[in-house]
């Protein structure tokens, strides 16, 4: 039989973070030890602190303050890719996470405002259910006579469902992204529905807490709901939710797909985009590094024909619930980004809610990749 | 005490497990005012101090041992000063890595040449503290002659500049008893921090070569037809612009790899001397970007069961070792074996060319080597290995012995360094010249 010790050797050598070799590669190019600048902020460094744990561990303020290191990430998943030595830094992340907040929940009380109001609401705004389809439909049903009958229930069932997500829904500085998208997928005459009320947050905060039984409620109910529209296609302009989507709801018959990958395939050719401003693009994390899709956005780009600079692969510092747990350190990675990449003369185009909000918020101008798109349309349309 | 003083004990190498409680202090200086001060405070409070760039040396040298010390890490001196107006030389701050200064000097033709596969991180001054070299080291030489001064703060918080010919410091007095004492750059190379802390290095800058160069691959029937390819070339001069070699790849990790073999890329102008020596396959552009990553990551690759290790770096095989690779590398792999130690992977810069304790310069194969530890290995096992290791190359004429990465065993450099500290004081690093360095060092093991 093994001892209680060998026992907790072998589950230690089982997990991957001792297969770090400590060399370092993934430090230089985390936005948090970018930021911060010392190294316990750096991926290797908390890799390090967990190869020495039974160091560190009987010291409860520093396990305290490791704790709290762990929620100063943007899981953005740049150590994961640069890795050359097998270890899947973001499953470590959110197993650490979910194992932080099981061994001290009073220090993540403000989380347990964003856990409750998905239990109880199913949003991440606290706000009532009913209301994800009310913000937008009033906004748009005038320019889109027909959006109210595209959703579900009032819709039944649609080739393509669209998957909005918490922050497109609830969010007005989102509502100029959904009009061309719906716009868009109007003048190309696509069956669509919108899932409205009946859609609930895809469970991605709840995984980035570690918190999978509440992420698999979620999933179950919106799992169901999608199957009775009888659709073939997802989309999704959030790559938060695409990777949810992709990756843990295990769907069969229906394809998921980020919204630039749908038109990116509907699409051969496009009316060019007179473009009249200085453009970059920025790679979303969680699109380009999580859920792959590093092809489409530029694919769609070159057709209209639009002219941009290449951003530096880096994160908005919006990701992994950063903007919740450490709000300073979320700005201030993005205000280092845009005086290095000179961000503030440019728009910044990108395909994702989350890095609008974190762009917008500090100042700076961006376009949704379908943003551009639906003037192309329109254009073409006359 | 914080997490950030623990973390100060993250390092690369096999000695990791640090006793933290003994770190009484962790400053990132962000200029030389504020290394001043760090010293100043550690002077003050009587501790050793310990510098560390990126901790990706593999000699346990950056952490400073088990002693009450102060951790002065250079992470956040990492600015190019200024380029010299005729772009032959930067000003750079120690911990500036070669990626982050050839980035700033992209838009020109000039670049640094000193490419360790830790390129990514590595500071140049760790890179001068352990006289680093890369794939072009055969062409372009080790960190020392690409260094044409550095910077060197003292325990005692004098500023001295030393140089190829010599050192210049505002204490004249300091400055004849070192200059008598023929105190030049070679010194500080290799010398693991033991003699000041470095705040800035004068980087010699070269063109990027406009010839055009091809590149081929070099595949051997056995590791001493690979020793004999290398010792050819090294006598023919041929200047190889990148040249590396996978003597080994566990099964864990090989891939698409066949070794033994040598990636070269050279003048076109060269190809014929090549082909007089071995048989090349031409590589196309796209080949050899695949196999120069390949190669670049197979140091950090791990083996499916059990953990990565580097029981030391490296091996320098040179003269009459080369055309007995094969036995030498065997010799090497049965002790290993004899002591639980899988092979995981062994490869390297070669040609090239490395420096000896006496400053002598050596040219041949630098091997590094990595191994698969099981769990049961305890770490006085790894240690007593690693040390059956040093012995063995000393019995197999291996140089340096093991390199210059090991410096607690290169008596020469050793001796050499005592001497110099009598004049230039102490206070860096000073475990290493402890008596029980090794018994420290294998505590540290996990
Ligand atoms: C994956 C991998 C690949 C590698 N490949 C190569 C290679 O190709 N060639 C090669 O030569 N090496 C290689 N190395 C070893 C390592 O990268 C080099 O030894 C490098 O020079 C160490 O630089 P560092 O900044 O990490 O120094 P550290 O490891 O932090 O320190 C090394 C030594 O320098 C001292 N030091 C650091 N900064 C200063 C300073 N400012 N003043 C005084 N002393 C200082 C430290 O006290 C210590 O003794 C590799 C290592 C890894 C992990
Ligand atoms: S890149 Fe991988 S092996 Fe290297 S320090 Fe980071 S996690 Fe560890
Ligand atoms: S996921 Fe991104 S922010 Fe988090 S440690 Fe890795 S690189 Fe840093």
């Amino acid at each position: 039989m093994l001892t209680t010790t060998k026992r907790a050797q072998k589950k230690r050598s089982e997990m991957t973070f001792e297969k770090c070799v400590r060399c370092g590669s993934c430090m230089k190019i985390c936005p948090i030890f970018d930021a911060m600048g010392e190294e316990q902020y750096s991926p290797r460094g908390k890799l390090y602190l967990l190869q020495v744990m039974d160091k560190v561990e009987s010291d409860p303020e520093l396990a305290k303050e490791f704790r709290r290191l762990l929620f100063q990430c943007a899981m953005c998943g740049r150590c994961t890719d640069v890795c050359s030595s097998d270890v899947d830094l973001l499953r470590i992340w959110h197993e650490q996470r979910a194992r932080a907040i099981k061994d001290a929940p009073q220090e993540f009380a403000y989380l347990g405002a964003l856990e409750k109001s998905l239990e109880n609401v199913k949003n991440i705004y606290g706000l009532s259910p009913e209301d994800r389809a009310v913000y937008w439909l009033d906004e748009l049903e005038q320019e889109i006579p027909n959006l109210r009958k595209r959703v579900f229930p009032e819709a039944k069932t649609a080739d393509v469902v669209v998957f909005l997500g918490c922050l497109m829904s609830f969010r007005a500085s989102q509502v100029d992204v959904l009009r061309a998208l719906f716009k868009s997928l109007e003048i190309l005459k696509v069956d669509y529905l919108v899932l409205g009320a009946e859609e609930f947050c895809c469970g991605h905060p709840l995984d980035l807490m570690g918190d999978e039984a509440g992420a698999k409620k979620l999933r179950t109910h919106n799992k169901r709901v999608i199957k009775q529209t009888g659709a073939k296609q997802l989309i999704t302009c959030c790559p938060g939710c695409l990777s949810q989507l992709q990756n843990n709801y295990n769907f069969t018959g229906i394809e998921v797909l980020h919204h630039t990958q749908f038109f990116d395939r509907l699409l051969q050719s496009i009316e060019p985009y007179k473009q009249t401003e200085e453009f970059t693009y920025h790679d979303p994390c969680e699109l380009h590094r999580i859920c792959n899709v590093k092809t489409e956005p530029r694919s769609l780009l070159k057709k209209m024909g639009v002219q941009f600079r290449e951003l530096e692969l880096s994160c908005c510092g919006g990701g992994g619930l950063l903007r919740m747990t450490d709000p300073n350190l979320s700005d201030k990675i993005q205000q280092l980004r845009a005086a290095r990449e000179k961000l503030s003369s440019t728009t910044v185009i990108t395909a994702c809610p989350a890095c609008r909000e974190q762009l917008l918020g500090n100042n700076l101008k961006t376009k949704d990749i379908i943003e551009l798109l639906v003037t192309c349309l329109s254009e073409a349309k006359g | 005490m914080r997490l950030r003083d623990v973390v100060a004990g993250a390092n690369a190498s096999m000695y990791y497990r640090t006793d933290f409680r003994r770190i009484k202090a962790v400053y990132y200086p962000q200029t030389e005012r504020d290394a001043v001060e760090a010293i100043a405070k550690a002077r003050e409070m009587g501790y050793d101090v310990t510098p560390k760039g990126a901790g990706s040396g593999l000699s346990g040298a950056c952490t400073g041992g088990n002693r009450d010390r102060v951790i002065i890490t250079t992470l956040r001196m990492n600015r190019v000063l200024s380029i010299s107006p005729d772009h032959t030389y930067a000003d750079v701050q120690p911990g500036a890595t070669p990626d982050e200064i050839n980035a700033v000097l992209a838009p020109s033709t000039m670049r640094f040449h000193v490419t360790p596969s830790s390129r990514d991180v590595a500071t140049v001054g760790g890179m001068l503290s352990t006289d680093s070299g890369g794939n072009d080291a055969w062409l372009h030489g080790t960190m020392r002659d690409n260094t044409l001064r550095a910077k060197i703060l003292t325990y005692d918080g004098k500023q001295i500049e030393v140089g190829r010919e010599g050192v210049r410091c505002e204490d004249t007095s300091l400055e004849d008893d070192l200059n008598r004492k023929a105190l030049t750059l070679n010194d500080i190379a290799d010398a693991h921090g033991l003699l000041g802390f470095v705040t800035e290095l004068r980087l010699a800058l070269k063109p990027i070569g406009d010839e055009t160069v091809m590149a081929g691959l070099v595949e051997c029937t056995d590791i001493s037809e690979l020793g004999s390819v290398v010792q050819d070339i090294i006598s023919a001069k041929i200047p190889v612009t990148y040249g590396e070699t996978v003597i080994y790849a566990h099964p864990d990790i090989r891939g698409s790899l066949n070794p033994p073999l040598l990636v070269l890329e050279f003048p076109e102008a060269h190809l014929r001397d090549l082909q007089s020596i071995t048989r090349l396959r031409m590589l196309t552009r796209e080949e050899l970007a695949e196999l120069k990553d390949i190669r670049l990551k197979l140091a950090k690759r791990t083996p499916k069961r059990g953990l990565q290790i580097s029981l030391f770096e490296d091996y320098g095989f040179y003269g009459h070792n080369l055309s007995r690779l094969q036995e030498r590398v065997e010799r090497i792999d049965s002790y290993l074996r004899e002591h639980s130690f899988e092979p995981l992977a062994k490869y390297g810069h070669a040609p090239t060319k490395w420096y000896m304790g006496d400053n002598t310069q050596a040219n041949g194969i630098i091997m590094h080597s990595n191994e698969i530890k099981q769990p049961r290995q305890s770490s006085s096992d790894v240690f007593e290995t690693a040390m059956g290791l040093v012995r063995l190359c000393e019995e197999l004429g291996v140089t340096p012995k093991p390199e210059h990465k090991w410096i607690y065993s290169d008596y020469a450099k050793l001796a050499r360094i005592r001497e110099l500290r009598e004049v230039i004081g102490g206070g860096f690093n000073s475990f290493i010249l402890d008596p029980d360095c090794g018994a420290v060092l294998s505590t540290m093991i996990q």
